[in-house]
């Protein structure tokens, strides 16, 4: 090693990798150091090739994935060319980015001990660091249950802990909050800040949630295309360039994005703010020169107002137990109306997807009833109800089987049993609705995720339902695939359909729904507007959730200042802005 | 499930895991010697003896063998079909001109169909007082490569997992109006693509999932050195044990196939001595 490559723990020297049987290059020429106890951010677009510099680390590219490798990549002074991905995990932990495909044993002490007994440590060793890994994400009391039974955010944890045990120099770790609620998220981030100071290991994190990142990373690259197009500190990239982040479909966090538009309104700020604290600070600076010329008529709390007067589903009183005795619904009541967008969020094992399935008539009630266009779940079969209410899983994978698009999609409009013309009409008819018309003769599994995506909604759509429930479409997607399967669902709904969303992302919710039913431990804690739903932060925080960082910053805002407190997304806050103005 | 296991602290539960394998080797020679249906039927009422011992509920034990009844019937008329007919009084035939009833060929049948159950209770009765890593340790201790015992391992870990996976799929399919219930076989089969095939291909891709998942937890950085936290070790009551059922097992040979008992001509014999005192009492 010589001189200027000493207190790097990771050296890219002009990598560019090709996986086997693509002519595109993943990585195009990356040059990258990491100094040791460095925590660095990698973020990007979906494509962008920051899960493949991640398995560039540990050297599962190119040993377990082959391809074409040019350049060196150097890990702790060791090229990993010349080593294999046995040595190497000894020194990088990965953790991979859905958590559930990597717990392999049957229970959550083994999944912690088989990474140790691989390394071939002392019993006593092992055991003792069982409990401390456990210990430092809270699953002690988890030790001795399957991983498969646990959330997907004790299975995130569960993943983390096993990395943690051994102790690797350097983590490498693949959107570690993908399954994560709000708080749930914020946990691991501190988690990470806490190895980060007590244990100085190098951490490469690859993030969406940049907004929580600012004061964690000292650095942050961002990736397009499979190369850095930028790099920098964080307070530099998510600020000042946050609105190009935007641009090329990242999350950019939203008080900078508002800072930079009310610079645009001729609004003197000295910095751009990034946290919430400094977005208060900030704009408190403001609305103190020109306070008592504030001048806006405050309107009351946008209040739940049924969107179509009809009552298609009726939730009556309805319990649901599982064969393996948990007790999911207790007690659950509402309606759905004709027209409406509604979001049910909530924790992982809140009874989000048992309420839907109950809906559809995949479940039905232990106690009470679901009348669905007045048919009672109980007592029809459930082929006569997914003509009404169609059910969009959240993988596609789950459905696919056919040879071609076309008979995918087909498939459903046979099932009810229709006519050929009437099938073909349909097909067509849908796979125009979700531009997949140039599609239909292609094989499913040989396309990328987002088509598939949109398939497996043909497929349900191409029945014709009124209503159509959607199960986590947005998991596993960067910013803007999000939106763009958010906007499928926003023309249908304005094509009239009826839709009801099943998420945890807040800022989905904020952005598309108008009703928001929010659940825990299988009960509606409250149901109404999302502006109603979004203030109570009281209610949220028990279903462990948060609204989204801009609506937290008016509501603080307001307390102090007569300005409304119920904004949702940047660009309400903005016209709140111009208002404001226009009145000085 | 499959292999589940009941703790408990019976006797059977604190034994090594070794010593349970050549409890079950040594029963499997017990029963190729025994062929009177009576001592096989005792030796099955020990089996569930050694249930009510370790503690298994009774509810447990009816859960395994009334399933397997059915079997039981049908080993004892399939045999009227494969075994000549020993004896000389033909009672009747089962289907005329084939598969005649005699008293032998009734006892080599239920000798046959007991010892079928025999089979699956002893089976489930060391599955079920036995952790399966235990027995995946034992499995590596026996000379077996790690990667063996670990792949076995994982294998049963993921049976939960695909289980889920394929209810998932099902359900997906049952959104789509799929006819899963069919009963006609020809039906069912074709009714059942839409299901097997996503299933069969997010288990291969689990599959990558969980080699590329082991690999970056070191597998294979020294498979040799691996260590295995869970260690068994043998006691002086598995000696003990061993060392009983082998006596048990050596005696029982000799017997056989030195003086000739437990033959199915001793059951007859006792039968026909049977039906003397009770016709002569008549």
């Amino acid at each position: 090693m010589n001189l200027e490559e000493e207190g790097y723990e990771i050296i890219l020297k002009n990598v560019t990798y090709k996986y086997p049987g693509s002519d595109k290059p993943a990585l195009k020429n990356i040059d990258l150091k990491v100094r040791k106890g460095e925590i660095l951010l990698i973020t990007g677009p979906t494509g962008a090739g920051k899960t493949t510099l991640c398995n560039l680390i540990n050297g599962l590219i190119p040993h377990f994935y082959g391809g074409s490798l040019e350049g060196d990549i150097i890990v702790h002074g060791i090229n990993t060319k010349n080593s294999y991905v046995g040595y190497l995990s000894t020194i990088v932990g990965l953790l991979f980015q859905d958590p559930s495909s990597q717990l392999v044993t049957a229970s959550v002490e083994d999944e912690i001990a088989f990474g140790l007994e691989n390394l071939g440590l002392k019993i006593d060793e092992i055991n003792e660091r069982i409990d401390w890994a456990l210990d430092f994400v809270g699953l002690k009391e988890y030790k001795q249950h399957p991983p498969y039974a646990l959330s997907g955010g004790q299975q995130q944890a569960c993943a983390l802990a096993s990395i943690l045990a051994m102790k690797p120099l350097i983590y490498v770790l693949d959107e570690p909050t993908s399954n994560l609620d709000p708080i749930g998220s914020l946990n691991v981030f501190k988690l990470l800040r806490k190895i980060s100071l007590e244990e100085r290991k190098t951490i490469l994190i690859v993030e969406h949630k940049l907004e929580e990142l600012i004061d964690l990373v000292d650095r942050v690259i961002v990736m397009n295309e499979g190369k850095i197009i930028m790099e920098g500190n964080p307070r530099e990239i998510l600020g000042e360039e946050a609105e190009f982040l935007n641009k090329i479909g990242l999350e950019a966090p939203q008080i900078a994005l508002f800072a930079h538009e009310a610079k645009k309104l001729g609004i003197n700020l000295p910095s751009i703010p990034l946290t919430i604290d400094e977005g208060y600070e900030c704009f408190s600076n403001i609305f103190e020169n020109i306070k008592g010329k504030i001048n806006i008529p405050q309107e009351k709390i946008h209040q739940f107002e049924k969107v179509g007067k009809e009552a298609i589903i009726q939730v009556k009183d309805v319990w649901f137990q599982y064969p393996s005795g948990t007790i999911a619904l207790k007690g659950v009541t509402t309606n759905f109306y004709k027209g409406e967008f509604v979001a049910i969020i909530g924790q992982n094992g809140s009874g989000k997807t048992t309420l839907a399935k109950n809906i559809n008539g995949l479940l039905r009630p232990t106690k009470g009833e679901v009348i669905v266009y007045n048919m009672n779940t109980k007592m029809v079969p459930i082929h006569k109800i997914i003509s009404y209410v169609g059910y969009v899983f959240q993988n596609p994978d789950h459905q696919l089987f056919s040879r071609r698009v076309y008979d995918e999609i087909a498939f459903g409009p046979k099932n009810i049993g229709l006519s050929k013309e009437e099938i073909d009409k349909r097909v067509i008819e849908v796979s125009k609705m979700l531009n997949i018309e140039n599609l239909l003769e292609e094989k499913p599994y040989e396309l990328s995720k987002g088509h598939r995506q949109r398939i497996a909604i043909a497929s349900i759509l191409s029945m014709m339902p009124e209503v159509l429930i959607i199960d986590e479409p947005t998991t596993g997607q960067d910013p803007r695939g999000k939106r763009e399967v958010m906007n499928i669902f926003k023309k249908l709904h304005s094509l009239g359909k009826t839709i009801i969303v099943i998420t945890h992302d807040m800022n989905i919710v904020a952005e598309y729904a108008q009703r928001c039913i929010v659940m825990n431990e299988g009960e509606i804690l409250i149901d109404g507007s999302t502006k109603e739903v979004f203030m109570r932060e009281d209610i949220l925080k028990k279903a462990h959730l948060k609204p989204p960082i801009i609506t937290q910053l008016f509501k603080k805002l307001s307390s102090n200042y007569n300005i409304k407190p119920d904004v949702l997304t940047v660009e309400e806050a903005i016209n709140v802005l111009k208002s404001i103005f226009k009145v000085e | 499930m499959a292999l589940e296991y009941i703790p408990g602290k019976s006797i059977f539960h604190k034994l090594d895991p070794r010593t349970k394998m050549i409890f079950f080797l040594f029963i499997l020679i017990i029963l190729l010697a025994v062929e009177d249906t009576i001592i096989v039927a005792l030796i099955l009422l020990s089996i569930f003896g050694l249930y009510k011992l370790a503690g298994i509920p009774m509810k447990k034990l009816t859960g395994i063998v009334k399933p397997i009844l059915p079997a039981f019937i049908l080993f004892i008329l399939l045999n009227y079909f494969v075994s000549p007919p020993r004896g000389a009084k033909i009672y009747f035939y089962l289907v005329p001109g084939m598969a005649p009833v005699t008293l032998e060929t009734t006892l080599i049948g239920i000798t046959s169909a007991l010892r079928f159950i025999l089979f699956i209770c002893i089976t489930r009765f060391i599955t079920l007082v036995t952790p399966i890593a235990d027995l995946l340790i034992a499995i590596s201790k026996m000379g077996a490569p790690p990667e063996f015992a670990v792949a076995l391992g994982i294998a049963f870990a993921s049976v939960p997992v695909l289980i889920n996976q394929f209810q998932t799929v099902i359900e997906a399919q049952k959104s789509r109006g799929a006819k899963i219930e069919q009963k006609n076989p020809i039906k069912k089969f074709f009714a059942l693509v839409p299901v097997i095939v996503p299933s069969i291909f997010l288990t291969v891709l689990r599959g990558m999932d969980i080699s590329r998942a082991i690999e970056s937890k070191a597998f294979t950085y020294n498979p040799a050195k691996r260590t295995y936290r869970k260690t068994i070790s043998m006691k002086k009551i598995d000696y003990a044990f061993i060392a009983l059922i082998a006596i048990i097992t050596i005696i029982i040979s000799i017997l056989r196939w030195g003086f000739n008992f437990f033959r199915y001509d001793s059951t007859l014999k006792f039968l026909i001595d049977i039906m003397k005192i009770v016709f002569k009492l008549t």
